[in-house]
């Protein structure tokens, strides 16, 4: 606790492994969370991220590796003397228990009487917007209110850490909004520590101040949401937060030779990779590339361009009302500040995961 | 009516009427004509009836209890465990009772396998006067039909809840009263009731295992009948309504209790 009775910790993994059978899950996890700060846990399906977030829950055993919180070693802890909270896919509510009791339940195991956990239970409600809702069984809530209950019980037990696995998934796409929202304002109140687990980028941009990337169990980059969309460290990195236009060749007087075009780019003589984001390629008049539309796809905000010419192919997004059709010839501009090399020693995607390796 | 309603009212409904009858009606052996209560005047005053009574409620009673707190520990146990394990405790459920009861009678017996195998017996456990042989047959059949009940409840929810709690600061004894206990506890007092009724009327094991005094409840009704096949069938229905009524009692008892508990 802080000098404002707010609970805070800062969370370190180090080392962390698991593994499933003989299958590793995760291969020496390196995690740092300052305190009171957000961090959102990003990557595909079986990364690995669920299994992080119930390793420091105390719910998953770890074969190696350390997690401390606020200071103090946890890993060999139950679940219930770590002083997390989780706010599960899954709302996990009591159904014998009635709204408040499954907010206050963390009270309840505390020792705490009934009067003052209702009572507490009763103004977190009205925090999560649940105004009145104390004595509502949990079969009378639609999920995005179960959802709501489940945060305001993680809130209420005032934990070192909160962890969120995924947990607006089952929640319609203006609810998750909303939701998002409060738990950013609830979190930014409380000063909580936070670790927001999702497979979606745009939520992990939106959600956390800084967003670590895992892939094949471990921590391929980990910073703020900006620089994992614009500076990758890797081509992965860079597929994964959307931009799959990687180009390669060899820089020369600084500029890079595309096909049958010479364009500017950034760094010294040599080898590179080089990445540029699909918002970023602009299509102009008078740009030096000339490419083909060879798909267009509407994707309700803007319209995805696949371009290609020979063996160089870039992917553009454009607003509906600018797109070409399928089949034009276009020019295109490739601005040289919006090009990032990627580090050579990570650039290939392809090489096996432990060269993923950062540090 | 539901057809299953209208089943049930119309077979047990009809049995119990015809007991009724048989109870009240007059005897073949030459007594009264009109319909009368001599029957369970007889049953009544009969101090082997009222041991029956006591007997068998007292077999009902610790044989449902120990299968119901056994069930809730092996169901405990056997939750993480794959379906073959699971398969092989739930071997008992379909064998019958009296293969058991004749099966424990080999094994337990003064100068049976058990006995020839280790020499002495620490307990009496055939034709006991506790009825021990019994209740040992009855835990052993029951507590794999209870824990099938319990594990059926005890699902993947039923864990995530349990994360949940813990994660909350319960501690894993909490979690089993705050957590598991709300879950499986219907099941298992239906299923103990259902345990507790079907003990209370049967009597294939105690004709096996159990003393020759007391007797239970059914084995009075059947010795009644054997000892006069005319006088003694209107003493054997009364005394088989009084199982079935007692048996009817624990029901509500326990539907009572299951209703409270849940509210």
């Amino acid at each position: 606790m802080d000098a404002d009775g707010a609970a805070i910790g800062a969370l370190l993994c180090s080392g962390l492994t698991v593994a499933r059978g003989r299958a590793p899950v995760l291969r020496g996890v390196e995690l740092e969370i300052p305190s009171g700060t957000r961090t959102a846990l990003v990557g595909p399906s079986g990364a690995g991220k669920t299994t992080l977030l119930r390793a420091i829950a105390g719910l998953q055993p770890v074969q190696s590796g350390t997690i401390e919180l606020g200071g103090q070693r946890v890993d060999g802890l139950p679940a219930h003397r770590r002083g997390c909270a989780v706010v599960f896919q899954e709302p996990r509510l009591l159904p014998h228990l009635d709204a408040a009791e499954n907010v206050a339940f963390s009270l309840r195991t505390a020792g705490v009487r009934r009067v003052e956990r209702r009572s507490r239970a009763a103004a977190l409600l009205g925090d999560v917007g649940l105004d009145g809702f104390g004595r509502r069984r949990v079969g009378e809530l639609s999920g995005g209110e179960q959802q709501r209950i489940a945060l305001a019980r993680a809130l209420c037990a005032e934990p070192q850490l909160l962890l969120l696995d995924e947990p607006f998934s089952a929640v319609d796409a203006n609810r998750r909004e909303e939701l998002r929202a409060l738990l950013v304002a609830l979190q930014q109140e409380r000063r909580l520590t936070t670790l927001f687990v999702t497979h979606d980028r745009g939520e992990a941009a939106q959600l956390g101040e800084r967003v670590a990337l895992m892939l094949e169990g471990r921590i391929i980059q980990h910073d703020e949401p900006s620089v994992l969309f614009e500076r990758p460290s890797s081509p992965i990195v860079a597929r994964f937060f959307g931009s799959s236009n990687i180009l390669r060749g060899v820089i020369r007087a600084g500029a890079i030779t595309l096909g049958q075009c010479t364009i500017p780019a950034p760094g010294p003589d040599g080898e590179a990779c080089l990445t540029i984001r699909p918002e970023r390629v602009i299509l102009a008049r008078d740009g030096p590339l000339e490419l083909q539309v060879l798909e267009t796809t509407y994707t309700g905000t803007h319209t995805r361009l696949r371009l290609g010419s020979g063996d160089l192919a870039l992917v553009a997004t454009v607003a509906p009302s600018l797109a070409p059709a399928a089949g034009a010839h276009v020019r295109v501009e490739l601005p040289i500040e919006d090009l990032w090399r990627i580090p050579l020693a990570h650039e290939a995607g392809e090489v096996p995961a432990q060269e993923w390796d950062l540090t | 009516m539901a057809p299953a309603v209208l089943v049930t009212v119309v077979l047990f409904g009809g049995a119990l009427l015809g007991a009724v009858k048989q109870s009240v009606e007059p005897s073949l052996g030459g007594g009264p004509s009109t319909w009368n209560l001599d029957s369970w005047r007889t049953l009544l005053a009969s101090p082997g009836f009222l041991d029956a009574l006591r007997f068998s409620a007292q077999l009902a009673l610790i044989a449902s209890v120990l299968a119901a707190s056994l069930a809730v520990a092996v169901a405990v146990a056997l939750r993480s465990h794959g379906r073959l394990v699971r398969s092989a405790f739930s071997l008992p459920v379909p064998v019958p009772h009296l293969l058991v009861a004749v099966v424990a009678f080999m094994w337990l017996s003064p100068g049976g396998l058990a006995q020839r195998a280790l020499g002495r017996l620490p307990l009496r456990l055939v034709h006991d006067p506790l009825g021990l042989g019994v209740i040992l047959v009855y835990v052993y059949k029951e507590t794999p039909f209870l824990v099938l009940l319990l594990l059926a409840v005890m699902g993947s929810t039923l864990r995530e809840r349990e994360e949940a709690a813990a994660v909350f600061g319960a501690s894993p004894f909490r979690v089993l009263i705050w957590v598991v206990w709300p879950v499986i506890r219907r099941p298992l007092l239906i299923g103990t009731m259902i345990v507790a009724a079907f003990v209370f009327g049967a009597f294939e094991v105690p004709l096996v295992l159990g003393p020759n005094y007391p007797l239970t409840l059914a084995s009075y009704a059947l010795q009644a009948q054997q000892k006069s096949p005319l006088r003694g069938q209107g003493v054997a229905a009364a005394s088989l309504l009084v199982a079935a009524g007692m048996s009817i009692l624990i029901a509500a008892a326990v539907m009572r209790l299951a209703r409270t508990a849940d509210a």
